[in-house]
């Protein structure tokens, strides 16, 4: 219910109850005054009925008095002749209107009567008519009853006649009639009603009242016996209908129901006006916090009021411009980046779905990460990291990204999407934002060596959601750091198995155990020769359910859990294995072999490589260690005595994923390695960007100018091939040579290719060997 | 009830009456004193009481012719309200009022009527039928006189009986039956029987004159 009805129907509820009881105890108070005024008015009515009644039979008895006293009437009563009598009692009657004349004797004995069926002698009408009594002046008393007779009723009214001494009584009959009912009535206000005894029962004689509608009930009416003695002969009936005594009373109740009528109609357009005139400035004050919350902030609360409802409409005003200046910081909090004014995750989420439309043009998402951040806060301080961030976030906006495709998604996390035209490559963008980003930074005359890696996914083709592309780029990113490569793009290989983690563990001791670890091998070709340099050793998990799996299935996994460690080992063992035995066949053939920062953070790795060697009695400079760059993070110096302690082992050093780390080139002249190995996402942006051509250019001058052999890998056709060879680059890696294979199938591949001749100088390592048997004895 | 009274004129008619009765008497003669208590009083004034000593056994001596007596009309009153005569006595009703009176008896034992006069009829209205005429004036209802008419010629009037009283009357000898009347008697009060035999004799009769008076009823004779 709507607060202005409910306002309205409580008011009219509360004053139609306040009336309604009103009215109920007035009603009720009028029936009891009615009620009692009837009361009172029968009492009081029979009073005067009596007085009047009174009255009349004075009236009558003077009346009759003077009859009596008449001196004809006299003179002719003392006439015994009853003929005469009866004319001169007739005449007598006649004069004063009495239907009834009867003379008696002093003691009642009827002489001669008029109207009357009384018999001669007997006593007419009752004995106490003759009663004698005198006055004050020493007169008989006249004396008076009611009779009956034939159904009449007369009021006897006895005088005695003086003769002058009392001789004999004249008894003078006026019929009660409807006359003196009218006359009665009009005195006393009652009905009146004289009723005689018939048998057991009354019989209404004379009334004033019709007699259907003639009160009946006690509470109506009086009875008064006529004469008043114990048993009467006639009885009057004195009433009035409660209806009537109700009359002056049911006026007032009209008047009363026309008050309560009026009172609630003005009443009720009073609490509607009322009601209304709070409930529109509420409906407008609501109108208007509707408007807030759809976030329109610009609606003007308007209530023109001085009382609480317009203190509320002001307060809502200013709550609205306060809603709406918090609105726009939580916005700004909630979607931007406070230090670089990028988009935030959610904001990024939010426009890279609305990017993503069905039918739409491919998006390619890249998730950078920036190298050795913290570093820079610790070490420069929080405004040279924040001046870089900023640098950072300028650059991908500037150029690769139009504005509002770039998000900073945490303190070194970047987020960029792009909308990919059917050409385009994916890795060719990232790669773009790669050189974008590897230009030194300077902050305050300093510069600041930092580099970027990359993620990258493209939709549809990864996924079709902003958040399953996101983590498709974080999944490549993860892949791209641990390989130490500049970026990577996600392959479907690269999910991680949705199993229990505590299972996959199991499953992997079991490869171990059960020898479903297979090694591939992929060719190193010499570029300039197109000999056979060497190869890289490959690791791939013949699952007993899931197939032949890459290494992106579960080297993350075995990284995560500790588990690398044995898989190294194992590689290598398996590697050198089969490396003696490509020796003692007389074909030796220099393997490389992945090992992970785990096995550089192992500070007894060394000694165990070396134990390989021996044990396997292989010479150590058929084995080249590849490290990615990544390795030398956190602990550069660590590092750096690991391979220091590996190189005195005569083995080669390689850095793999070249141009995305870290390595300063201090930090290179420092290490004692043999070979960089520039990454693959560098080659795969060689054929379209000249500025790609430029990093792989100098790539390879560098690693030349510090003595080392340079490695492209990723070749996957003969341009880049060429380009490379033009380059002087060394040795080159990739499909266009030859895919990853199986020990067998590459043996045989190998068969009859011209294989650059390993130096004759190779000797094994033995427990002789200088340094090593001490160490060895160490372990 | 309340005219005055002219006692003077009432002693003026009673004694040549007394004289009258003694003169008529035979060899011994007798005085009677007859008196009358009140046991139970009127509540009116005082009324006239009559004693009448009825001789039994002998006849009364004829009437003389010429017996007559007055009751005036004063000040709309007769009087005396109370007569008593002998029968055959011419009664005159002088008018002695400024006004007219008419004096009536519609009953027995004479019915007449002095129709409206002033002044003094020339002729008195004889009675001669004992028994007790009620007079009564036509125009004025409170006007009612008693006219005792009795055959005895021994009676006397007490005047104004208040508790007591008693009156003396001279009788021969022999007997007699004693009758007493009073106008507020409501019964006839039973006679006293009287043997006169010496010179004096005495009676008294107690009178109960509370009830409602009934003069007629209490006239000693049918």
């Amino acid at each position: 219910m709507q607060l202005r009805t409910r306002i309205a129907v409580t008011f009219l509820l509360l004053l139609t109850t306040v009336l309604a009881v009103a009215l109920t105890v007035v009603s009720h108070t009028n029936r009891q005054n009615a009620a009692h005024a009837l009361t009172e008015q029968l009492q009081s009515g029979d009073k005067e009925f009596h007085a009047v009644l009174d009255l009349n039979v004075r009236l009558l008895r003077n009346a009759a008095r003077v009859m009596a006293d008449d001196a004809g009437f006299r003179a002719a009563i003392a006439d015994r002749d009853t003929e005469t009598l009866v004319s001169v009692l007739e005449n007598a009657g006649t004069r004063i209107d009495a239907p009834m004349v009867v003379l008696t004797a002093l003691d009642g004995r009827v002489i001669a009567a008029s109207g009357s069926r009384a018999a001669i002698g007997q006593t007419f009408a009752d004995r106490s008519l003759y009663t004698r009594r005198l006055d004050a002046e020493g007169d008989i008393e006249p004396n008076d009853t009611v009779v009956v007779e034939h159904g009449r009723i007369y009021q006897l009214v006895a005088v005695v006649i003086n003769n002058p001494l009392p001789v004999a009584w004249v008894v003078m009959g006026f019929e009660i009639d409807q006359k003196t009912a009218k006359a009665l009535k009009d005195i006393t206000g009652l009905g009146v009603t004289f009723a005689i005894k018939s048998g057991e029962s009354w019989v209404d004689v004379v009334s004033t009242e019709p007699g259907t509608q003639r009160p009946r009930s006690a509470e109506e009416t009086r009875r008064i016996g006529l004469p008043e003695v114990a048993s009467p002969t006639v009885v009057v009936t004195l009433s009035k209908s409660f209806a009537d005594a109700m009359l002056p009373f049911d006026r007032l109740t009209r008047y009363l129901y026309w008050i309560a009528g009026i009172a609630l109609a003005v009443s009720a357009a009073a609490a509607f006006i009322l009601a209304r005139n709070i409930t529109r400035p509420l409906q407008n004050i609501t109108a208007a916090v509707d408007q807030i919350r759809a976030g329109v902030y610009d609606a003007p609360v308007i209530v023109q009021r001085r009382d609480e409802l317009g203190l509320l409409a002001e307060g809502i005003q200013v709550m609205q411009s306060a809603v709406q200046s918090r609105d726009q910081s939580i916005r700004r909090l909630a979607y931007e980046d406070t230090l670089t004014g990028l988009m935030n995750r959610a904001a990024f989420n939010t426009r890279l779905e609305e990017a993503l439309r069905p039918g739409g043009a491919s998006v390619a998402v890249a998730v950078i990460n920036l190298h050795r951040f913290r570093r820079i806060n610790e070490h420069l301080g929080y405004a040279v990291g924040d001046a870089v961030l900023k640098t950072i976030a300028a650059r991908l906006t500037d150029g690769a990204c139009p504005t509002g495709q770039v998000a900073r998604l945490a303190a070194d996390q970047f987020a960029a999407f792009m909308p990919l035209q059917p050409s385009d490559s994916l890795q060719s963008w990232g790669a773009t934002l790669l050189v974008r980003l590897s230009d030194p930074i300077v902050v305050a005359s300093q510069p600041i060596d930092i580099t970027a890696t990359l993620g990258l996914a493209r939709s549809p083709a990864d996924a079709t959601s902003a958040d399953e592309l996101l983590r498709c780029a974080d999944l490549a990113l993860e892949r791209a750091r641990r390989e130490k490569r500049g970026l990577a793009s996600y392959e479907p290989a690269m999910k991680p198995v949705e199993r229990d983690q505590l299972s996959l563990l199991g499953e992997l001791r079991q490869a171990v155990d059960k020898d479903e670890l297979r090694l591939f091998f992929q060719p190193k070709v010499e570029l300039t020769t197109g000999r056979i340099a060497g190869a890289e050793v490959l690791l791939r998990w013949q699952h007993p359910t899931r197939g032949l799996l890459g290494p992106g299935a579960f080297i993350p996994f075995a990284e995560q859990t500790g588990f690398i460690r044995q898989i190294t080992r194992w590689t290598l063992n398996q590697s050198l294995a089969c490396s003696a035995e490509w020796l003692t066949a007389g074909h030796p053939l220099p393997l490389s072999v992945n090992v992970t920062v785990d096995d550089i953070n192992d500070e007894n790795f060394h000694l165990r490589v070396a134990n390989a060697l021996t044990q396997h009695r292989l010479p150590p400079d058929l084995l080249t260690l590849e490290v990615t760059e990544s390795g030398f993070i956190d602990d550069p110096a660590r590092a750096i005595a690991m391979l220091d302690a590996l190189a005195q082992l005569g083995l080669h050093l390689s850095i793999d994923d070249f141009g995305t780390g870290y390595s300063s080139l201090s930090h290179l002249a420092r290490m004692p390695v043999h070979e960089v190995k520039i990454d693959r996402s560098f080659i795969l942006g060689l054929e379209s960007d000249a500025e790609f051509a430029a990093v792989v250019r100098s790539a390879i001058d560098m690693g030349h100018s510090l003595g080392l052999q340079v490695v492209a890998e990723g070749i996957e056709n003969e341009t880049i091939a060429r380009r490379l060879t033009d380059m002087h680059c060394d040795v080159a890696q990739g499909y266009l040579y030859a895919k990853p294979m199986p020990r067998a199938e590459f043996e045989r591949w190998l068969d009859n290719r011209p294989r650059v001749p390993v130096p004759v100088t190779a000797r094994a390592l033995t427990n002789d060997t200088p340094g090593v048997a001490a160490k060895l004895a160490a372990l | 009830m309340t005219a005055r009274r002219r006692p003077s004129r009432c002693a003026a008619c009673l004694g040549p009456l007394a004289v009258l009765v003694l003169g008529a008497g035979g060899a011994v003669a007798a005085t009677v004193t007859v008196t009358l208590n009140v046991a139970a009083a009127s509540p009116g004034p005082p009324q006239d009481a009559v004693v009448v000593l009825d001789p039994i056994g002998v006849a009364a001596p004829p009437p003389p012719r010429d017996l007559v007596t007055t009751i005036d009309q004063v000040n709309k009153q007769f009087v005396p309200q109370v007569s008593i005569v002998r029968a055959g006595t011419g009664v005159s009703f002088p008018n002695s009022d400024q006004i007219k009176h008419d004096v009536y008896s519609h009953y027995m034992p004479k019915v007449f009527e002095l129709k409206l006069y002033a002044g003094r009829p020339t002729v008195p209205v004889v009675f001669d039928q004992p028994g007790l005429e009620t007079l009564g004036c036509n125009v004025h209802d409170k006007m009612h006189a008693f006219l005792g008419i009795v055959e005895s010629p021994y009676f006397a009037k007490i005047e104004h009986l208040g508790r007591t009283g008693s009156v003396a009357i001279n009788a021969p000898a022999g007997r007699y039956s004693v009758h007493v009347w009073h106008p507020n008697l409501s019964s006839r009060v039973s006679p006293q029987p009287l043997e006169i035999k010496t010179d004096t004799a005495a009676l008294s009769f107690d009178l109960d004159l509370s009830g409602i008076p009934d003069p007629k009823a209490a006239w000693p004779w049918p």
